[in-house]
């Protein structure tokens, strides 16, 4: 059967969207391990590079996206037909707390500025003398928070779906425009901006920095396989997406050809709706042997370390691909008898299968928690990454397999190491926190039920359904990449032989108990009673209103938190500190020469 | 929420008694030996200074490194878009003092040339000549040069200057450059720069012959 072209492009634009997610997450964890290790020192970390733009081009761009924005906004609301439809509540809603967001921030920001370096303005000096940008904020919060619960309540009688998004368009133009006003009109009268993105332009140039860098090739090494090594190891690491779902599967339905109609489309693939036509999955390959693929291409990599370290001739070089050769096949060993247990629970190999296991049951982490931490350390061991960093440790091998690398070879790995930290964690959330699930996501919206009562209902559209999944997946990956990132700053590099000992002695012999147990208790639960086989049910729902709660719990303890004053005591004990105060303290130093 | 402490001058100059504290010795109990709650722990503290100081600088409230170092946690100045301003009788690059019309107070007696173990002043000396204020009892220095490279900041110089024509108060330390010979400072560079007050002059006053106050003899009643 010879696939459409519609279907060939979409192919296309699901490998090449995974591709840029795969590698912009790599720019940006390369960002956030550099910024961020200085973060725990308080340091800026580097963020030297810049556009310098004319101030007017600035504010162009600061405001264009506003109009935009708000052009956009009010187009849903007064031109398209979404007042009659039934999303028109949502999008209200949606509206009405983005607009109440961008007010306040905007606010807060301009009560602080005014508050460090003086009102430029009446308008200024009036939002400044509202209150502090702390009570602003909280202020804001606080009006969210009533919004969230009023509006609600007040839909039907008072507020109908298209009034309330009118009111809602209105606030989320009104403050997007007003405060990309405010902000573009601040950079209109400066003569040159620098535009750095937070930094992110650093790792940027960099990056460009690396590919005119000279390439230096060792004069007696095996040229070849020194330039091959290279692409085997980045290859694999970015291949390795393709078999984990971004998102629910999409159900259409068949044209008369047999084909997939992509004009019938039937809703998504989740708890509670099957697709019964055909189906388009939101993975690049839909591929039968699922996390096997993953394991064959993440073992690839090893050759990739290993052929840099024997072609470089260097012996450091070959020491350190020994290493990385000898530790990941290790560790791989770990890696693929933990999932095993994962496969006797969820039953498939497929990950897409496995994703809707825990959607109809309860995340992995909860059915197998051992195997999660398990997994977890045996994936950075993978990924060569601290405390695993053996093959790499300057201290006894200068930088292991890739010392005589340089410039973009050089970089093809490094990067290839950071992808590898988003696959991995791809793949943990995958198969442990749910993929794309959100806890109680259903075909229809959010409805928590718990046994046979229904606690709160939201019905969603499925294209709602399919962003949220989407977005909560990469969520769950940059928090698991985070986590990798935290841990590489924590923890210090173990010894050779600790690494080995760790991980045949101690990792293998937990995994492969931890397959005798669930074995054990699959066994159990397939022969236990009716009674016994509900309370689970009960367990995995209470399992999920657990996340839940812990994710409303977490976001509350954040907003505590940001909100927390400290304590500061000014202490002037030294000339230098009073050289400080004269000049309004040491964050407002001019810069000389 | 800010206190104030202002040491007094005769508390703030000079080595303040330091206060030992006690350290414990590290814990070897289980707990830290089985690795796995030390690594919590560890993870957490990491977590926690990371959000901490990423909280301070998105509201731009981080504690001040030199005014509020001492009991707030980790400070890092961020040079060089952050500087710790100079202690007060910091040796900085070296400028030369002026009279009030904005010739140089420097009398070229090659003092500080003598003075300097490094021999990084070169200084060639004139007459004033015609109807300059200071002609027939005053030289002046055609050329005053100084080689930032070579010079030690040991303020021999400064000292020796019997005019207190030249200061080492400005306090910036030299500027990295290009290349050597904008390392070499000469006499109209160093007329520029200015004192850490913005000051060209100096603080000492300078009265000239029949001027009232005058300390010397005067030429008048000389001859």
């Amino acid at each position: 059967m010879v696939p459409s072209l519609a279907i060939i492009g979409i192919d296309f634009l699901k490998a090449f969207a995974v591709a840029m997610f795969a590698m912009n997450v790599g720019v940006i964890l390369t960002w956030v391990e550099r910024r961020m290790r200085g973060m725990i020192q308080d340091s800026v970390g580097p963020n030297r590079a810049a556009i310098p733009v004319p101030g007017f081009v600035a504010a162009g761009l600061a405001t264009g996206p506003a109009f935009l924005l708000a052009g956009s906004v009010l187009y849903l609301a007064f031109g398209s037909e979404l007042p009659e439809s039934e999303d028109a509540v949502f999008y209200g809603k949606l509206m009405l707390q983005a607009g109440v967001l961008v007010g306040w921030v905007t606010l807060a920001a301009i009560a602080r500025s005014a508050q460090e370096s003086g009102a430029r303005n009446p308008l200024e000096q009036a939002i400044a003398s509202l209150g502090s940008p702390r009570g602003i904020a909280l202020g804001g919060v606080l009006l969210q928070v009533a919004l969230l619960m009023i509006v609600p309540l007040l839909i039907g009688e008072v507020l109908t779906g298209p009034l309330l998004l009118t009111i809602g368009a209105l606030a989320l133009a009104g403050t997007a425009v007003a405060g990309a006003g405010h902000v573009g009109a601040a950079l209109s009268s400066q003569k040159t901006v620098r535009i750095t993105l937070l930094g992110l332009l650093h790792p940027a140039a960099d990056g460009l920095k690396t590919v005119f860098k000279a390439d230096f090739v060792p004069p007696k090494s095996d040229q070849f396989l020194y330039n091959l090594a290279p692409w085997i190891s980045f290859f694999p690491t970015l291949v390795l997406l393709a078999v984990v779902p971004f998102g629910p599967a999409l159900c259409f339905g068949k044209g008369e050809d047999g084909q997939i109609d992509l004009s019938a489309f039937q809703g998504i693939e989740a708890p509670g709706q099957m697709c019964e036509a055909s189906r388009l999955s939101l993975q690049v390959a839909d591929l039968n042997v699922g996390i096997l693929y993953f394991f064959a291409m993440a073992g690839t990599g090893i050759v990739g370390a290993a052929l840099a370290g024997w072609a470089s001739d260097n012996k450091f070089s070959l020491l350190g691909g020994m290493r990385a050769a000898s530790q990941m096949v290790s560790y791989e060993v770990t890696l693929g008898l933990t999932v095993v247990g994962l496969l006797m629970v969820y039953g498939t190999v497929r990950i897409d299968e496995m994703v809707l296991w825990q959607a109809n049951n309860t995340w992995g982490i909860f059915v197998q928690p051992f195997a999660f931490f398990l997994f977890l350390a045996a994936a950075i061991a993978e990924t060569k990454r601290i405390p695993f960093d053996i093959p790499e440790g300057e201290s006894e091998v200068v930088a292991g397999y890739f010392t005589e690398y340089a410039g973009m070879k050089f970089s093809m790995f490094f990067f290839s190491e950071f992808i590898a930290v988003v696959s991995s964690s791809t793949l943990i959330a995958a198969l442990f926190l749910g993929g794309w699930h959100v806890p109680f996501m259903t075909a229809e919206g959010i409805i928590v039920t718990i046994g046979d009562s229904e606690l709160f209902r939201s019905e969603v559209s499925s294209g709602a359904l399919v962003a949220l999944g989407a977005l909560t997946f990469i969520v769950k990956i940059i928090a698991l990449c985070v986590l990798q990132v935290i841990i590489r700053w924590t923890l210090p590099r173990f010894r050779y032989d600790q690494l080995m000992r760790l991980g045949w002695r101690k990792l293998l012999p937990a995994s492969l108990f931890n397959l005798a147990v669930t074995a054990v208790l699959i066994l159990a639960a397939d022969g236990a009673s009716a009674g016994v086989k509900e309370s689970l049910e009960r367990a995995a729902e209470l399992s999920m209103l657990g996340v839940g709660v812990a994710v409303i719990v977490g976001a509350l303890a954040l907003v505590v938190f940001l909100f927390a004053p400290r304590n500061k005591r000014i202490i002037l004990a030294t000339s230098a500190a009073r050289y400080a105060q004269a000049l309004g303290g040491t964050r407002e130093a001019k810069l000389e020469a | 929420m800010t206190t104030q402490e202002t040491f007094s001058s005769a508390e703030g100059l000079g080595p303040r008694k330091v206060q030992g504290k006690p350290l414990a010795r590290p814990d070897r109990s289980v707990g830290v030996q089985a690795f796995i709650p030390a690594l919590i722990g560890g993870l957490g503290q990491t977590i926690g200074r990371a959000l901490v100081n990423t909280k301070e600088m998105v509201l731009g409230t981080r504690p001040d490194p030199v005014l509020e170092a001492i009991n707030d946690g980790i400070n890092t100045i961020s040079y060089p878009e952050q500087r710790r301003p100079y202690p007060e009788r910091f040796r900085g690059v070296h400028r030369l003092t002026q009279r009030e019309d904005g010739s140089p107070r420097c009398v070229a007696c090659l003092c500080c040339s003598t003075a300097c173990p490094a021999q990084c002043i070169y200084i060639e000396a004139g007459d004033y000549e015609g109807d300059k204020k200071h002609a027939g009892y005053e030289k002046y220095p055609k050329r005053f040069v100084i080689d930032e490279l070579r010079c030690i900041f040991c303020g021999f110089c400064v000292e020796a200057c019997p005019c207190d024509a030249i200061r080492m108060d400005t306090g910036i330390h030299p500027a990295p450059y290009d290349s050597r010979d904008q390392f070499i400072y000469e006499k109209d560079l160093l007329l520029s720069i200015p004192g850490r007050h913005g000051d060209h002059e100096s603080a000492n006053p300078r009265i000239e012959p029949g001027e009232p106050g005058f300390p010397g003899i005067t030429r008048l009643q000389h001859h």
